[in-house]
C-alpha cells in the first residue's frame, strides 16, 4: 500500500533585493539545502511589500508567506524595513485577533551574507507550516 | 487649562443650547454653524450649514441618533479650500476624533473652525429613532433624563455603548452635561484660548468643574467595562476562519460600509480601482482552482485589507453597521481589531493632532517580536 | 595637457570603489585594478560597523542616473559601464606626465578561464589541495582552486599558483575545458589622464611580535580573525567560540595598539580603538554572558559618533575598559586561558586569565606597495605609506596623482571614503571632459503600445548540472502551454558566446518580445548586466531569469518532486512577471548647472574652487563681511605646518576666478526645488532678496569655538584658550622665554554631559602649542591635562615629540576633573593624579583651555534647507561612513566643521569631496530616472500626502501650480514606500504594480 504523500506545503516569499534575495543567491552557491516549498518574489524592500500582497497570497491558498527584509537600520532605503515592521505587526495583530492563522505569516531579518540563516530560515519555516497543515483557505471557495 | 461657564436653563436644556448657538451666530463669533436640525416633519435630525440665527431654533445637537459622522461632512466643506468665515461645528465625540484623524490625512482643515463638542450618552440606529419620536413628544429630553440617571438603554447602538469617550478631547468648547446640575444650567468648557473668548464674549458667567470629573470618569469606567465584555462576546462570534466567513456570509461587496467610514477617504476605493478588474479567464481560472467560486468574490479580502488601511486610526462610531444593508457586523469586527492594533503602538485614534500617523512613522527600537 | 578622460584606480577595496564611482557617475571612464581576484578589500570581510553596528556598502551605489550601476550587495560584486574591472591585474611602469599617463599593467591568469567557466565548482571538489581561505583570515580552509570570496557572483574561480600541486585532477572534471595549469601574463597599456591609488593597507602581522603568543597559544587572535568568526558566513557560521575547544568563551581580552605606537611605528592605526569598542559591543549584545575587557592606552573616539557609542558599550552593554597597555600574554596550557599581568589606574599589576584574547592589530603598508610607488615615482614616508603634500589629503608628490585611504596612513571607513571623493574630485582636473553620457544623449524610449507580449523560454542543461536533476523535457512541455508562450528551448550553455546568438535568433524568428531563461547566476550577469546582452537588442526590463541552478538543483538535492514542482512555478511566475511588464518611457530631467556654497571658510572656498574649474558658475555666500572663516584664526597646524600662505593663496585664487560671484554679508533664506532645480532666496545687506537658479547646493557654514564658562576663564587674565594663545605667541604678545609654566586642560566643553562627543582636533592644537613653547624656551614646564590624547594616525609622532621634549602629559578623569583657583597673583592648579592617586598642585604662569568645537545655528538653516541635524547640532549626512558628505536630499552636500569637528585638511579633503559629488551633477545635463519609479494615478489621489511623509528621497511633493502629488522621477529610488503608503492605489510602482504582482501571486498557484 503507498504510503499517504506528506503534505507539501506552498510558501511564497517575498525577498528583498538588498538582502535576503542576496542570501539566497549565497545559500544556493554553497549548496546549502533546503526544503523546495518556497516561492521567491523579489522586491525592491521589505517596505514595498503591501500587506495586500501578503493577504492577496494567504487568501489565495499559500500555506505560509514569509517576508525578508534586512535587519533594522540596514535598510538600502534608510528605513524601509522599519515601516515594514510596523505594517506587519498590524497585519498579524490582526490575523490573530481574527483568528486567521497569523502563524502562517513570517518576518525575517536575513542580511546579505547570512546564506546560512536563510537556508535555516526556510528549514523553520517549512517545518513550521507542515505542523500547521494545509491552509484551509486553498480550497476554500467561500471567501 | 480648562476655564467653565454656566449656560442658564430657564428654557430647558435644548432651549438653553439653541440660545446659546443663536447667541454665536449674533454676536458674529461665527459666521455659521454645523449643527443637527430637526427635519420640518420632525422624524429625524440632518447636519445642517445654519448661517441666520432664526434657524437655530431647530437645532437638535442631543437627539440621540447620529445619520452621518459629521466628520466626513467638514471633510467635505474644507477639502479643497479651508473655511474663509468663523464655522461653528457641533460634534460628538466620534466625530471630532475622526476629524482630528482626517485633519492629519490632509483631507480637512481646522483653519477658522471653531470646536464645539458635545457631551454624549450614545445613539440610537435612524429607525430607532424615528420610532421614539413618535412615540413621545419629547423624545430628546426623555432620553436624555434616562441617560442620567445612568439607566441601561437597549436601543444605544453597540458602538455608543462600548464607547470610552464620551467627551469630546480637543474641542475649543464643549456642552458638558455630564456631572452636571441640569437644574442649574449647562457648563460650557473652554479647552482652548479661542473657547475661553467664546465665554468672554458672550459675557458668560463663569463656573467651576464641580461635579464632572468623577462623572465623566465613571462613565468611561463603565463603558470600558461593558467594552470588554462586548468585545469578548465579539471575538466568540466571529474569531476563527469559519466564524468569520459566517459573519461575512451576507456581504455583497457594495462597499456601503467604506461609504458610511468618516476615515475611508479614498476617491475611489482600492478595490473598484482597474486593479481589481479581471480578465474572464482569471475568474474561470480561480474557480478551476478550487472547484468553485463565491461571487462576488475577494469579499474577505477587501474587510481584511480595509481593516489593514483604515482600522489603526477607527474611532468606533460604528456607523459602517448601520451602513449595512445585510446586517454584517463590520463594526465588531472594527473594533474588536482596531482595539488590539492601536493598543500596539499606543495610539487613541483623535486624541492628539500632535501625535503622529503610526503609519509614517517608527521607533528605531520597538516591536521586537516581528521579525528576528 | 589632458588628453584623456579616463582614470586608473589602483586596488578595489572600499576606496578604489568609491573614487571609481564617484567618476563614472560623473560620466570618466575608470580601469579600477585589483591585485586580487575579486573586489572589496578588507570591508567585505566585515559584516557590521562603528558607530552604529549596520551594513550599509550599497549606500555607495549611485542615487542618480542609478540603473546604470548594479543594484544589488556590493559584496557580491560592481557592475557599472564606466567601470571596468581588472583582477589580478598590478602596474609595472608609468610613462608620460599629469594629464596623460601611459600606464603599463601586468595581468595573471587565473587559470580559469572565465569567459567559459560555469561557475558549477566541480574543480573545487576535484581538488585535493587544501589552503587556507585567506577571506576566512586562516581560521577557514578552502582549496587550492576555489572562489576566492565567497560573496562574489558571477563565482570566479581562480587557482592559488603557489599551492596548487599542478596534479591536474580540476582540469579532467571542468565539463568546459576552462582550466589551464599554468598561469599566464599578459600586458596592456592604458592612457589615463590621472591616476587614484587605494591600495589600501596590510593588517599588522603579530607574529613579528613574539609576546603576545599569537599562532603559538591557539586562543590569541586577531581582530580581523575575530570579524569573521562572528560573520555569519565566516569559519564558524557566526558562532563566537574559541580555537582550542570549540566553546564559547566566557571572557575575552582585547589588547590594543598592537603594531601601533610602538618604536618600530610611531603612529597610531586609527580605526582599531572603534573596531574593538564594535566587535566587544557586538560580542555583548549577543553573548551577555561573555565578560569582554578592553586595555588600551587612549580610546581613541575622535570621529563623529564615536564617543556616544563608546559610552553606549560601556555604560549599556557592560563592556569593561581598562587603561593598560599589557606587555606579555601567557598561556595556562592546561586549560589553554589565557593569562595577562594588568594593573588598572592606582593599583598593583594583578594577574588576570582570560578564555580568549584578541589582538587589535594595525594598519601597515601592504609589502608590495613601496615597489608601486616607485613605479610610479611618488614619494613614501617613513613608515612606507604614501607621502602626500601640505594641506592636502590626497596629493601625492606626483602631479596628476592621488592616494586615498589608507594607502596614505592608516585610517578607517568614514575617512577613507571622504577621501576617496575628495581623490576622484581632484583627479578630475587633470581629465579632459568626458563624452556625453549615455543618460544625456540617449533619447527617451517610445513604449510599445499595447504590443500582445509573446514569450520565448530558454532552458540551460548547464551541461549536466541542470539536465541530470530536473527532467527538463516536461518541464519544457508544461510551461509550453502557458498563455503566451510562442517558443521553448533547451541549450547546453546558456552563458556561452553560442547560445548568446541562438537566443537573439530565436527571440527574432519567433516574434518574441520578452524572453525567460532558466539558467544560473551567470545568467543574471550575462544578460541582464552584459551590454553585449543589451547590444544584441534584448533589453535587460524584457528578460526574466530563473536560477535554477542556484535556486532548485543546487539547494533540493534529495527532493526531486518538489524541486520539480518548485521549477515549473518559478517558471511560470518569471513568465507571468515578463507578460505583465510595460515599459513606459524613462524620463529625463533637465539639470541647471550652476552652484550655491553656503559659508566662505575655507571648506567653502574650497569647494566653490573646485567646482568653479569646471566652468560652473558658482555663488559663494558668506553671513560675515569677509572670507576665511574660522582660518583667519589658525596660524599653522601639526602636520602642514604655516597655515597664513594657504589663506592667502585660496582667498586670491577666489577673488580672481570670474566663476565665482561673491555675496558677502548675505544669507540664505529660503529655498524649493529640487537636485539640479533649485531656487534659493539670498537675503543681502541692504535687506533685499536675490532668488538663484542652481542646480547643487553646498553646506560650509562651519562651526564655532565652545566659550568656556569654567577654570576662571573670563575672570583671569592668565586663563586663555589655546586659540588665544596661539595668536598672542603667533603676534608676539605672549613671549615664551618669560615663561616657566604652563598648564593645558583638554577637553573644556567636549566629550561631556551637553556635549557627548570629541571635538578632535584640541589635543593636536595642544601638542603644536606645547611644542611652539618648547622650541622658544626649551626650559618652559609644559603640563598637557587630558583624558585621552587623540594624536590619531601620524600625528602620533608629534605626541612622541613633545614627550621627549619634556611636554608632561598628565590624565584626569571625568568626575576629578582639575581644579583652577587663584590666590592673589597666583594661579593654582589642582588635580588629582590617577596611576599614584596623589594629589597634584601646579603654579602655571598661564592656563590654556583646549575648548571644543560647537556647532552654528545649523537646526535653523536645516528648517530652510529640508535637511536634517543630528543630537548634538551638527549637520546630519545621508549615512554615516558611505554618504558623508550628501544628504537625503539629493543635491545638497556638506563639508567642514557643519557636519562634525574635524582638522583643516580633513575639512579640505571633504570639501573638495562635496564638490566632486556636486560637480557630477552639475556636468550631467539631464537626469535619466531609473525605470522603477512611482508614479501618481491623479484620479484616484486625495493628497493626503502619505507618500511624501515616507518618502526618504524627496522624491514626492505637491506640485504648487497644479496642486497634483507629482514624482521627481530622477530621484525616485523606487523603494515602494509611498505605494504602501498609498491606501487607495493613486501610487503605483512601474515593474512592479499591483496588478502585476497579483498575477505573480497567482502564478504561483497554477
Amino acid at each position: 500500500m503507498a504510503e499517504e504523500k506528506e503534505f507539501q506545503p506552498v510558501i511564497v516569499g517575498f525577498f528583498c533585493n538588498w538582502c535576503t534575495a542576496t542570501a539566497a543567491d549565497l545559500a544556493g552557491t554553497l549548496r546549502m539545502q533546503y526544503p523546495a516549498n518556497i516561492r521567491p518574489i523579489r522586491t525592491m524592500c521589505s517596505g514595498s511589500v503591501d500587506p495586500v500582497y501578503v493577504l492577496r497570497a494567504l487568501l489565495g491558498g499559500a500555506d505560509g508567506v514569509i517576508v525578508g527584509g534586512c535587519t533594522p537600520g540596514d535598510c538600502h532605503y534608510v528605513s524601509g524595513n522599519y515601516k515594514a515592521r510596523r505594517r506587519m505587526a498590524i497585519l498579524k495583530t490582526m490575523l490573530k485577533t481574527l483568528g486567521i492563522e497569523d502563524d502562517r505569516v513570517w518576518i525575517r531579518w536575513i542580511s546579505a551574507a547570512e546564506g546560512a540563516k536563510f537556508a535555516r530560515t526556510m528549514r523553520e519555516v517549512t517545518e513550521s507550516i507542515k505542523k500547521l497543515g494545509p491552509n484551509p483557505l486553498r480550497e476554500d471557495w467561500s471567501i | 487649562m480648562e476655564r467653565y461657564a454656566t449656560l442658564p436653563v430657564e428654557n430647558g436644556v435644548l432651549g438653553a443650547i439653541r440660545q446659546f448657538l443663536a447667541g454665536l451666530l449674533e454676536k458674529k463669533l461665527v459666521d455659521a454653524l454645523l449643527v443637527p436640525l430637526e427635519l420640518p416633519t420632525g422624524e429625524n435630525v440632518v447636519p445642517t450649514i445654519v448661517s441666520r440665527p432664526e434657524q437655530v431654533q431647530r437645532a437638535n445637537p442631543l437627539a440621540p441618533v447620529l445619520p452621518v459622522n459629521a466628520a466626513r461632512l467638514v471633510s467635505r466643506v474644507t477639502l479643497v479650500s479651508s473655511s474663509p468665515e468663523r464655522l461653528g461645528v457641533v460634534l460628538r465625540s466620534c466625530e471630532l476624533r475622526a476629524l482630528v484623524e482626517l485633519v492629519k490625512l490632509k483631507q480637512a482643515s481646522l483653519d477658522k473652525l471653531l470646536l464645539i463638542g458635545i457631551d454624549c450618552f450614545g445613539t440610537y440606529s435612524v429607525n430607532d429613532y424615528e420610532k421614539s419620536v413618535k412615540e413621545s413628544a419629547s423624545s430628546t429630553e426623555d432620553f436624555l433624563n434616562r441617560a442620567r440617571e445612568g439607566k441601561e438603554d437597549p436601543l444605544l447602538r453597540k458602538a455608543c455603548q462600548i464607547c470610552e469617550y464620551p467627551v469630546p478631547m480637543g474641542a475649543d468648547l464643549t456642552i458638558g452635561l455630564l456631572g452636571v446640575d441640569l437644574a442649574k444650567g449647562i457648563l460650557l468648557v473652554a479647552g482652548t484660548p479661542e473657547g475661553e473668548k467664546v465665554i468672554e464674549e458672550m459675557g458668560l458667567e463663569e463656573a467651576k468643574a464641580g461635579e464632572r470629573q468623577p462623572a465623566v470618569e465613571k462613565l468611561t469606567a463603565e463603558r470600558a467595562r461593558k467594552r470588554e465584555e462586548v468585545l469578548k462576546q465579539v471575538q466568540e462570534e466571529v474569531k476563527g476562519l469559519d466564524k468569520m466567513m459566517a459573519t461575512l456570509a451576507t456581504c455583497i461587496n457594495c462597499h456601503n460600509c467604506k461609504t458610511a467610514c468618516p476615515l475611508c477617504y479614498c476617491k475611489e476605493c482600492f478595490f473598484d480601482s482597474p486593479v481589481f478588474e479581471f480578465e474572464a479567464e482569471k475568474y474561470l481560472g480561480w474557480a478551476k482552482r478550487k472547484g468553485a467560486l463565491r461571487m462576488p468574490n475577494d469579499t474577505l479580502l477587501f474587510h481584511l485589507t480595509r481593516l489593514n488601511h483604515m482600522v489603526v486610526a477607527c474611532v468606533g462610531c460604528g456607523l459602517c453597521t448601520e451602513a449595512c444593508p445585510n446586517d454584517v457586523p463590520v463594526f465588531d469586527i472594527f473594533r474588536l481589531v482596531g482595539y488590539e492594533v492601536q493598543k500596539v503602538f499606543d495610539y487613541v485614534p483623535g486624541r492628539s493632532l500632535d501625535e503622529e500617523l503610526p503609519l509614517t512613522t517608527f521607533r528605531e527600537e520597538e516591536l521586537p517580536n516581528i521579525g528576528v | 595637457m589632458a588628453k584623456s578622460e579616463a582614470v586608473l584606480v589602483i586596488g578595489a577595496g572600499v576606496a578604489g570603489i568609491k573614487a571609481s564611482l564617484d567618476l563614472a557617475e560623473a560620466g570618466y571612464t575608470v580601469y579600477l585594478c585589483e591585485r586580487k581576484p575579486s573586489i572589496g578589500g578588507a570591508v567585505v570581510q566585515m559584516d557590521r560597523w562603528f558607530p552604529d553596528n549596520h551594513c550599509s556598502l550599497c549606500q555607495m551605489l549611485p542615487t542618480l542616473n542609478r540603473d546604470l550601476s548594479s543594484q544589488f550587495c556590493l559584496r557580491r560584486g560592481l557592475v557599472h559601464p564606466g567601470v571596468e574591472l581588472l583582477f589580478n591585474t598590478e602596474v609595472t611602469g608609468l610613462q608620460g606626465e599629469a594629464g596623460d599617463f601611459r600606464a603599463e599593467l601586468s595581468t595573471r591568469s587565473t587559470g580559469v578561464d572565465a569567459s567559459l567557466c560555469i561557475g558549477c565548482g566541480l574543480c573545487t571538489e576535484a581538488c585535493p589541495v587544501e589552503v587556507e581561505s585567506q577571506f576566512d583570515e586562516g581560521l577557514g580552509r578552502k582549496k587550492a582552486i576555489d572562489v576566492p570570496n565567497p560573496y562574489a557572483s558571477p563565482r570566479r574561480y581562480a587557482i592559488d599558483w603557489e599551492k596548487c600541486t599542478r596534479c591536474g585532477e580540476c582540469v579532467g572534471k571542468c565539463p568546459t575545458q576552462a582550466i589551464q595549469l599554468e598561469p599566464k601574463e599578459s600586458t596592456m597599456q592604458l592612457q589615463v589622464g590621472a591616476i587614484i591609488l587605494s591600495t589600501g593597507f596590510e593588517e599588522f602581522d603579530p607574529r613579528m611580535a613574539t609576546q603576545y603568543g599569537y599562532r603559538r597559544y591557539p586562543n590569541v587572535i586577531t581582530s580581523i580573525e575575530l570579524e569573521r568568526i562572528l560573520s555569519p558566513g565566516g569559519p564558524s557560521g557566526g558562532e563566537l567560540v574559541r580555537s582550542s575547544d570549540g566553546k564559547t568563551p566566557a571572557s575575552i581580552a582585547f589588547l590594543q595598539c598592537i603594531g601601533s605606537r610602538d618604536r618600530g611605528r610611531d603612529y597610531c592605526s586609527s580605526a582599531c580603538c572603534m573596531f574593538a569598542v564594535k566587535e566587544a559591543a557586538l560580542i555583548r549584545k549577543t553573548w551577555p554572558d561573555t565578560d569582554v575587557h578592553i586595555f588600551f592606552m587612549d580610546l581613541r573616539t575622535f570621529g563623529k559618533g564615536y564617543y556616544r557609542y563608546y559610552e553606549h558599550a560601556r555604560d549599556e552593554l557592560g563592556v569593561h575598559f581598562t587603561r593598560c597597555r599589557v606587555p606579555v600574554v601567557k598561556e595556562d596550557p592546561q586549560t589553554h586561558n589565557i593569562m595577562l599581568t594588568v594593573a588598572a589606574d592606582g593599583g598593583l599589576p594583578v594577574r588576570r586569565q582570560f578564555e580568549m584574547a584578541v589582538l587589535s592589530v594595525g594598519q601597515t603598508p601592504a609589502p608590495e606597495f613601496g615597489e608601486l610607488c616607485q613605479v610610479l615615482g611618488v614619494e613614501t614616508n617613513r613608515w612606507g605609506f604614501c607621502q602626500t603634500r601640505p594641506f592636502s589629503l590626497t596629493e601625492t608628490s606626483q602631479d596628476g596623482i592621488y592616494v586615498c585611504g589608507s594607502a596614505a596612513g592608516p585610517k578607517d571607513i568614514t575617512d577613507t571614503v571622504v577621501e576617496a571623493g575628495a581623490a576622484a574630485g581632484e583627479a578630475t582636473r587633470w581629465l579632459s571632459s568626458p563624452p556625453a553620457r549615455p543618460a544625456a544623449e540617449k533619447p527617451a524610449e517610445t513604449p510599445s503600445e499595447e504590443e500582445a507580449p509573446q514569450v520565448v523560454v530558454f532552458l540551460c542543461g548547464c551541461g549536466d548540472e541542470i539536465a541530470s536533476a530536473l527532467d527538463l523535457e516536461s518541464v519544457a512541455g508544461y510551461i509550453g502551454q502557458l498563455p503566451g508562450m510562442v517558443h521553448v528551448e533547451q541549450v547546453p550553455y546558456l552563458c556561452s558566446d553560442e547560445a548568446l546568438e541562438a537566443v537573439a535568433k530565436g527571440a527574432k524568428e519567433h516574434k518574441g518580445n520578452r524572453l525567460v531563461l532558466g539558467g544560473c547566476g551567470l545568467c543574471v550577469n550575462k544578460y541582464i548586466n552584459d551590454k553585449f546582452a543589451t547590444e544584441a537588442g534584448l533589453m535587460p526590463e524584457k528578460i526574466r531569469v530563473v536560477n535554477l541552478r542556484e535556486d532548485v538543483v543546487w539547494v533540493h538535492r534529495d527532493q526531486p518532486d518538489a524541486a520539480l514542482a518548485k521549477t515549473r512555478s518559478l517558471l511560470n511566475m518569471a513568465i507571468e512577471d515578463a507578460r505583465q511588464q510595460d515599459y513606459p518611457p524613462v524620463s529625463l530631467t533637465a539639470v541647471t548647472p550652476g552652484a550655491l556654497v553656503i559659508g566662505g571658510g575655507i571648506a567653502g572656498m574650497t569647494a566653490a574652487l573646485s567646482i568653479a574649474r569646471h566652468d560652473i558658475e558658482v555663488h559663494l555666500v558668506e553671513k560675515s563681511p569677509e572670507l576665511g572663516g574660522n582660518l583667519k584664526d589658525l596660524y599653522s597646524t601639526l602636520e602642514s605646518g604655516d597655515t597664513r600662505p594657504l589663506l592667502k593663496d585660496t582667498l586670491e585664487q577666489v577673488s580672481s576666478n570670474s566663476n565665482i560671484h561673491l555675496h558677502l554679508e548675505s544669507e540664505v533664506v529660503a529655498t524649493s526645488g529640487y537636485a539640479g532645480d533649485f531656487r534659493v532666496s539670498i537675503k543681502k545687506k541692504d535687506d533685499t532678496t536675490d532668488v538663484l537658479e542652481v542646480g547643487a547646493v553646498i553646506v560650509a557654514t562651519g562651526g564655532d569655538e565652545y566659550r568656556p564658562e569654567e577654570y576662571l576663564y573670563g575672570q583671569s587674565q592668565k586663563v586663555l584658550t589655546q586659540r588665544e594663545l596661539e595668536k598672542r605667541l603667533a603676534s608676539g604678545e605672549i613671549d615664551p622665554s618669560g615663561l616657566s609654566s604652563v598648564v593645558m586642560i583638554q577637553c573644556v566643553g567636549s566629550r561631556e554631559k551637553d556635549r557627548p562627543y570629541c571635538s578632535r582636533v584640541c589635543c593636536s592644537e595642544a601638542i603644536k602649542n606645547a611644542l611652539k613653547l618648547k622650541e622658544v624656551n626649551p626650559g618652559i614646564e609644559v603640563a598637557v591635562l587630558h583624558r585621552d590624547v587623540m594624536s590619531y594616525g601620524f600625528k602620533e609622532q608629534y605626541y612622541t615629540l613633545a614627550r621627549e621634549k619634556g611636554v608632561q602629559f598628565i590624565r584626569y578623569g571625568l568626575d576629578s576633573k582639575p581644579e583652577v583657583k587663584e590666590e592673589g597673583e597666583r594661579l593654582i592648579t589642582e588635580l588629582i593624579e590617577p596611576v599614584l592617586g596623589g594629589k597634584l598642585v601646579l603654579e602655571p604662569d598661564l592656563v590654556v583651555l583646549s575648548t571644543g568645537i560647537i556647532p552654528n545655528d545649523n537646526p535653523a538653516l536645516a528648517g530652510i534647507l529640508e535637511v536634517e541635524t543630528d543630537e548634538d547640532g551638527f549637520f546630519r549626512e545621508a549615512e554615516e561612513k558611505f554618504r558623508s558628505t550628501d544628504f537625503l536630499r539629493e543635491g545638497i552636500y556638506v563639508c567642514g566643521l557643519a557636519q562634525s569637528p574635524r582638522g583643516i585638511e580633513e575639512t579640505i579633503a571633504q570639501a573638495q569631496a562635496a564638490a566632486g559629488r556636486a560637480v557630477s551633477l552639475l556636468t550631467s545635463k539631464h537626469l535619466k530616472a531609473g525605470r522603477m519609479v512611482s508614479e501618481v494615478v491623479q484620479r484616484l489621489c486625495r493628497k493626503c500626502e502619505m507618500c511624501i511623509t515616507v518618502c526618504p528621497y524627496d522624491a514626492r511633493a505637491r506640485d504648487e501650480e497644479t496642486n497634483e502629488i507629482v514624482v521627481r522621477e530622477a530621484l525616485c529610488q523606487g523603494c515602494g514606500a509611498c505605494v504602501v503608503a498609498c491606501p487607495s492605489g493613486a501610487a503605483k510602482m512601474r515593474g512592479f504594480r499591483d496588478k502585476q504582482v497579483f498575477s505573480l501571486i497567482d502564478a504561483v498557484f497554477q
